[in-house]
């Protein structure tokens, strides 16, 4: 009897917790979707970049981030200093690890204004948090940290592979539900690989939920074909390089052959 | 229109690499120089990498020098017993100056000898050239006939290089040298390129002019005609050891250069030996001002992609 009573119990509070997870869940997300309209990105001959658009709904009234970021890996970087005081040249190599190759962050607002900076370091979220999590080789002190990061942050965004911007995600709000769109560039300069597009729900200063869609880059066709070549059968490669270029020489050489002649 | 380049992974308007291969071409053809000193750097400007940049102008160079060597072989301008000489030279001095730069970076100032050697090579070869020429050019302005420098000039050095062993005769050219001759010098040239990176074209043609006393139209050929196999080594070596070649880009780059040499070769016919070597010596000087304003002018980014100079 107290046994039977006993399990009809613990049933029923492990259906109130089942419950109680729910409705959490459900009033800080359930309606968060992210989509990217090109998940497969084709480099092929003539590549020249593409545009990524990511939309999807989330709840009224919240901010949106959204980051677009290649996995976390390391980088090692010429680093230009000066000689003897006078001449540039270069003078070492910067390794900098737990960065990633890409990454770019939009919002609604500026982050500052969204996230305190230790759920922005939580998320990875904002070029500060990337400089907290970056480890860079050699450097002395923090201040020196900093000056090299920011260097680096200037040579990604010359290179197009980092980007950041505020205000420039639409909002619009129907029937209870807020929907969202951004275009983004995507840059040729940005490698084969897969990446990934993570939506930030925003409120209160707090990430309230996220949204995950990813972006594949492959080549295909020709570039595919030559890309494997150069790899993977460099000998022949090489060959067929300098016979192609041997050949061009002699066929050029053959069609001017009464201009070059005639003097 | 725009292209895919697979292996130096970015895109690039077709018209830039034809437009820089017709440019580099012609200078080719004029003055029997790969132009690696001038194409690497610019394709490095336009967002190639300079691994990549390096590798796959000397594969085009290949190309280049072959429509040029072929040009000039016609018109009776290649010493190809010089060549082969100096060939052996270059091929023994690349290898010491391959070793001297591991040494070099074991010591950790190979950037900085690299980058010194370039500037005074250049500075040195481009002044005494443009002197040199400036001062022929006047003074068959004044006898009002072409004159033939130093070939004459019977000094103490002149001598000692008669009295090297295996004297033989450079029908072509029309000098009698010790073979050792072309050898030491194709070699010292060899060594340099090799430390800067570069094919040694611009190294090499004032050799032949001034040590190897060659007529300026035959030594355009016959520099071309060493530069060409130069090339085809460091190509093979480059694509098989560092996979940089760029299959596409080098092909763009030679649609350019091929007609570019040809047209330099025949421009190059109508100008005199003082003439081009004045406005080599000038393109020299040009580019010297520009490596030591890039050294002394505070860079736009502290950081570079790893691989180039």
């Amino acid at each position: 009897m107290f046994n039977v009573q006993g399990s009809k119990l613990s049933t029923l509070f492990i259906l109130l917790i089942c419950m109680a997870v729910l409705l959490v869940s459900g009033t800080a997300s359930a309606k968060l979707t992210a989509k990217a309209n090109h998940d497969h990105i084709k480099i092929d001959f003539f590549y020249h970049g593409n545009t990524v658009s990511v939309s999807g709904i989330s709840d009224p009234g919240t901010d949106l981030v959204i980051k677009i970021a290649s996995p976390e890996s390391h980088e090692a970087l010429k680093e230009k200093g000066k000689v003897g005081g006078l001449l540039w040249m270069n003078v070492g190599t910067m390794k900098f690890e737990h960065v990633s190759n890409l990454y770019s962050i939009h919002s609604t607002k500026k982050l500052d204004e969204l996230l305190t900076p230790e759920e922005m370091a939580k998320y990875g979220i904002g070029y500060k948090a990337v400089e907290k999590q970056a480890v860079l080789d050699p450097v002395q002190n923090d201040e020196e940290k900093a000056k090299w990061f920011s260097e680096f942050i200037r040579f990604k965004e010359k290179s197009k592979l980092y980007a950041s911007s505020i205000g420039n995600i639409e909002t619009k709000e129907k029937d209870g539900e807020q929907s969202y769109y951004i275009l983004t560039q995507w840059p040729y300069q940005a490698p084969p690989g897969d990446y990934l597009v993570t939506v930030y729900a925003v409120k209160d200063g707090k990430v309230v939920d996220q949204a995950e869609s990813r972006v594949l880059v492959e080549q295909a066709g020709i570039v595919k074909t030559l890309a494997g070549m150069a790899k993977n059968k460099a000998a022949l490669y090489g060959l067929i390089s300098i016979v192609s270029a041997l050949g061009a020489g002699f066929g050029v050489g053959l069609v001017f052959r009464k201009g070059g002649g005639a003097h | 229109m725009y292209l895919y380049l697979p292996v130096a992974l970015t895109s690039i308007n077709i018209l830039i690499p034809v437009g820089l291969g017709l440019a580099v071409g012609l200078l080719s053809g004029l003055f029997g120089v790969g132009g690696g000193f001038l194409m690497t750097p610019l394709l490095i400007m336009f967002g190639i990498p300079a691994t990549v940049a390096a590798a796959t102008d000397s594969n085009q160079i290949v190309a280049a020098s072959t429509s040029g060597t072929y040009a000039h072989w016609r018109v009776g301008n290649v010493d190809f017993k010089m060549g082969f000489h100096l060939l052996i030279g270059g091929f023994v001095g690349g290898l010491v100056g391959v070793q001297a730069i591991k040494i070099l970076k074991a010591m950790g100032n190979a950037d900085f000898v690299i980058k010194m050697t370039y500037v005074i090579m250049l500075g040195v070869v481009g002044s005494y050239m443009f002197i040199e020429s400036l001062n022929a050019i006047r003074k068959s302005k004044n006898k009002g006939e072409a004159v033939k420098p130093a070939e004459t000039k019977d000094n103490a050095f002149t001598r000692f290089l008669k009295s090297l062993p295996l004297q033989t005769r450079y029908e072509k050219s029309g000098v009698t040298h010790s073979m050792l001759l072309p050898i030491v010098f194709g070699g010292f040239v060899g060594i340099l390129a090799a430390l800067m990176g570069v094919g040694g074209g611009f190294l090499m043609v004032p050799v032949m002019v001034y040590i190897l006393r060659m007529p300026m139209h035959v030594v355009v050929g016959t520099s071309l005609f060493q530069i060409l196999f130069n090339c085809i080594e460091v190509t093979f070596l480059q694509a098989y050891t560092n996979h940089n070649v760029d299959f596409i880009l080098a092909v763009l780059l030679l649609l350019g250069s091929t007609v570019g040499a040809q047209i330099g070769t025949v421009f190059g016919r109508k100008l005199k030996g003082e003439q081009l070597k004045i406005i080599l010596a000038v393109i020299v000087l040009v580019v010297t001002v520009k490596i030591v304003f890039d050294l002394t002018l505070t860079p736009s980014l502290l950081l570079a992609q790893a691989g180039g100079h």
